[in-house]
């Protein structure tokens, strides 16, 4: 056998973009690159998401996220969800990233993981606390998902998010999607195949991404949290 | 999961506020509902806070807010994605994250009014989000509509049939329209209302208090 197929079968599941967690309602910062005219076809949402992945998500969330991993208790988990508290320059995207964090760990709450409830008690006493990476790190742990699984399913939940945010927002076709979801997963492949240093830092830098959250709040029209 | 939790372990058992759904096409009257709700459980001693689901913008949340009638910071507002059914039924998790971020910050608040984006009639609340929904929808938007049978007619708790004024000047025939919607409901509530007027509100506020709260 190739794989795991009870894994591989909860990968499709917590994967998937109708799993119930919240992820539609946030583009990060398609919106507002749509709305500001730097949006406005299938090279450009490739080129953006390609920058949410390379820039963002390898550098900053998968970081967090291996951390959170393999943190040993809550206290530590906390720590770590500070350090992406304190290292997310935006307000819109601090806030963005724990709505959908706590969205997730919510569900798992009802579902009776046992991590995922532990963890949400410190989450609901720190306002600072419920950051997405770390999150996905809980729940994955909850559902018995190996690190890499997790990563997977952290990497490919942005992918669908933004492809399926793209297709409301009329920037693509479901056709043109299905192009894009197939080019961000071989990019997510790369991506995976290389470690991070054991020592690496939560960086990114996606300048025009961050800027067109940040301007938010500014659009009198908005259907996306971010 | 069971709403009722302990805050402490000493402390009082506190139960959860009740969560009311209400959903209905665009330009039904559910904010003005909303807006006549609000001073009529207020004036019932019932500690109530909102949360809206605007489509496109922040109105529906700021009308209410600058309204005057609530406190500003009871009032929540949760953006939809463009998906305003997925938000109130599929995936209602970042509805439940406001509503239990108001328990959270109003301790005591016994009611929560969660009003939907305008949908269409197939529009639906999830049993998980909410304790009781009603549906909206006015006699403007044509007397047929409760012969249509869309599931949001026919399975919420309450259908409210507003602009009941406006019947004479549109050509409906304002008994058939509430003789029809008790008939495809199952004689489960139709209520009529006004809301420019506030007529009606009264007997939703008693059939919550009675439904809800039970407190009757």
């Amino acid at each position: 056998m190739l794989f795991d197929r009870l894994q591989a079968l909860a990968l499709l599941q917590l994967g998937d973009s109708a799993y119930p967690a919240g992820g539609f309602a946030f583009s990060w910062g398609l919106e507002g690159l749509a709305a500001d005219g730097m949006l406005a076809n299938r090279n450009e949402l490739d080129r953006i998401i390609a920058d949410q992945l390379a820039r963002r998500w390898a550098t900053m969330d998968r970081i967090l996220l291996r951390r959170a991993f393999y943190a040993t208790d809550s206290a530590a988990i906390a720590a770590i969800d500070r350090l992406a508290e304190a290292g997310t320059s935006s307000a819109e995207m601090r806030d963005g990233s724990r709505r959908a964090g706590r969205a997730l760990l919510g569900v798992w709450v009802k579902l009776d993981g046992p991590l995922s409830v532990a963890y949400r008690q410190l989450v609901s006493s720190d306002a600072r606390l419920g950051h997405l990476p770390v999150a996905q790190a809980v729940v994955s742990r909850d559902a018995d998902f190996t690190l890499e699984a997790t990563e997977l399913m952290s990497g490919w939940t942005l992918v669908t998010g933004l492809v399926s945010a793209a297709v409301r927002l009329g920037i693509v076709g479901h056709v043109e999607a299905q192009r894009s979801q197939s080019a961000a997963r071989g990019l997510l492949a790369e991506l995976l195949a290389e470690t991070p240093p054991p020592d690496a830092e939560p960086a990114s830098f996606t300048p025009f991404i961050d800027i067109a959250i940040a301007r938010g709040p500014l659009r009198h029209v908005r259907m996306f949290t971010t | 999961m069971s709403r009722i939790a302990l805050r402490s372990a000493t402390a009082e058992p506190q139960i959860a506020a009740a969560r009311v759904g209400i959903g209905g096409p665009v330009g039904s009257g559910k904010t003005a509902l909303v807006e006549r709700l609000i001073p009529a459980l207020l004036t019932r001693g019932i500690d109530i806070a909102v949360i809206t689901n605007d489509l496109v913008t922040a109105e529906d949340a700021e009308r209410i807010r600058r309204s005057g009638l609530i406190d500003p910071a009871r009032v929540s507002a949760v953006e939809a994605g463009a998906c305003p059914h997925t938000v109130i039924r599929e995936d209602p998790t970042l509805n439940i994250e406001a509503a239990d971020e108001l328990e959270r910050r109003f301790p005591g608040v016994e009611l929560i009014l969660l009003e939907s984006g305008g949908d269409n009639l197939a529009s639906t609340f999830s049993r998980d989000l909410t304790d009781f929904w009603m549906f909206v929808i006015d006699v403007a938007g044509g007397d047929d509509i409760p012969r249509k049978r869309g599931p949001g007619v026919i399975r919420a708790d309450l259908l409210v049939i507003n602009k009941i004024d406006l019947a004479p000047h549109v050509g409906v025939d304002l008994d058939r329209m509430h003789r029809e919607a008790l008939g495809v409901r199952g004689e489960r509530p139709v209520l009529l209302t006004n809301c420019r007027r506030g007529e009606g509100i009264d007997a939703i506020v008693d059939l919550l208090e009675r439904e809800v709260l039970f407190r009757t």
